[in-house]
């Protein structure tokens, strides 16, 4: 029988004579607009994310803070921290540049996912990074001014006078761990949102196209 | 050395458009839609131009650009959602040249292809231009077999829309 899909094919041929027809001065315009490609927009995320944990890092560091973590004896620590913090975001900003170079429109269309992906991901690594190194300096924070600051001093004697000790640090454990959690379950759901709504169909038909390699 | 470039691009994309237009027309369903993504995939191809070695054909080399473009860099924005109003330039075009079945058919078909996703649309439109599968293989990044596999599937899910 002569294929349906034969016939498709030769009716598709045939209408070539009436797609639009665009001018030289046409497509000459087109080269100079702006592209609104998603890649783009991954990229302009990124940028705003590495500025702004870079910017909280920064306001931390100023020498008032540091006068006040050397008073509470979490200065060394803090300094380690930093250090660590500063050495690992400039492997990610040059592990990012590296990714964003790899990005080819003239790439197969599943290595071309696969880099994207990878740009993605980079950045939900960073990300983590720095809520795992926020949530460390919360918590040397937090022992610093319990138990050096004056407030802190204050706080933990009255509680030790009132005679519950136990349940006071009970109570500050399980207050900065719930803080904390939330905190942690709020950024993650920001950024569940805003790269899965900028990458759900990339990741579909990545997946269709890998799902055939198995 | 900088004119002589955008006018060899101009030029080359000028007598190649058809290949744009044609993806156009199957990723989207209305005519800004289409020019919106002409637009995209022309950006693409001029950035893309400078590396372009001359060594694939330049429509060859249009197809995975354009392809890429569609399906993995352009963002479909909420006016592109699928509607069953097949607004698009080529779907419009009456083929007078067929018996009324003939062409009932074929508008089914077309219908067909547009509710497809979309790597399946890619498949059914390299297909459409006659390409071999190693082309399709090496456009897609699947092995010729995984492609030939996958164009078998969508062959027969297009076949029983059309014989229910």
């Amino acid at each position: 029988m002569m294929d349906e899909l034969e016939l498709l094919k030769q009716d598709w041929q045939k209408k070539e004579g009436h797609l639009p027809k665009l001018s030289y001065d046409q497509i000459y315009k087109m080269i100079w607009k702006k592209s609104s490609s998603m890649v783009k927009w991954i990229f302009y995320i990124s940028i705003i994310e590495f500025v702004f944990w870079a910017a909280i890092n920064i306001i931390f560091s100023d020498p008032e803070s540091m006068q006040e973590l050397k008073a509470m004896h979490i200065y060394n620590a803090m300094m380690v921290l930093n250090f660590v913090n500063y050495a690992i975001i400039l492997y990610f900003i040059f592990k990012f540049y590296m990714n964003y170079r790899k990005i080819s429109v003239t790439d197969s269309s599943r290595k071309l996912m696969k880099t994207i992906l990878d740009v993605k991901r980079t950045v939900t690594q960073y990300v983590w990074f720095n809520l795992i190194i926020f949530t460390i300096t919360m918590i040397i924070s937090i022992y610093g001014v319990l138990i050096y600051g004056p407030e802190g001093k204050e706080i933990t004697e009255s509680a030790i006078q009132q005679g519950n000790e136990t349940t006071f640090w009970f109570m500050v454990i399980v207050v900065s761990l719930v803080f904390t959690a939330v905190l942690l379950v709020l950024i993650w759901f920001f950024y569940k949102l805003l790269y899965g709504i900028l990458l759900k169909r990339l990741k579909e038909n990545y997946n269709e196209l890998r799902k055939l390699e198995v | 050395m900088n004119k002589e470039l955008e006018h060899r691009f101009v030029t080359e994309l000028e007598n190649n458009q058809n290949i744009v237009h044609k993806v156009c027309s199957l990723y989207t369903n209305d005519r800004d839609s289409h020019n919106d993504l002409f637009q995209e995939i022309t950006i693409q191809l001029w950035k893309a131009y400078p590396k372009f070695r001359g060594d694939a054909k330049f429509s060859t080399w249009m197809y995975r650009v354009a392809l890429n473009t569609a399906i993995t860099l352009y963002r479909k924005s909420k006016k592109r959602v699928q509607t069953q109003d097949y607004d698009s330039v080529i779907f419009k075009i009456k083929t007078d040249e067929y018996d009324d079945t003939q062409e009932k058919q074929l508008k089914l078909m077309y219908n067909a292809i547009k509710q497809l996703g979309d790597i399946d649309k890619a498949l059914v439109f390299l297909y459409l231009e006659d390409k071999d599968y190693a082309e399709i293989s090496e456009t897609l990044g699947i092995s010729e077999v995984n492609a030939r596999v996958k164009m078998n599937r969508v062959k027969n899910k297009l076949r029983t829309i059309l014989n229910p």
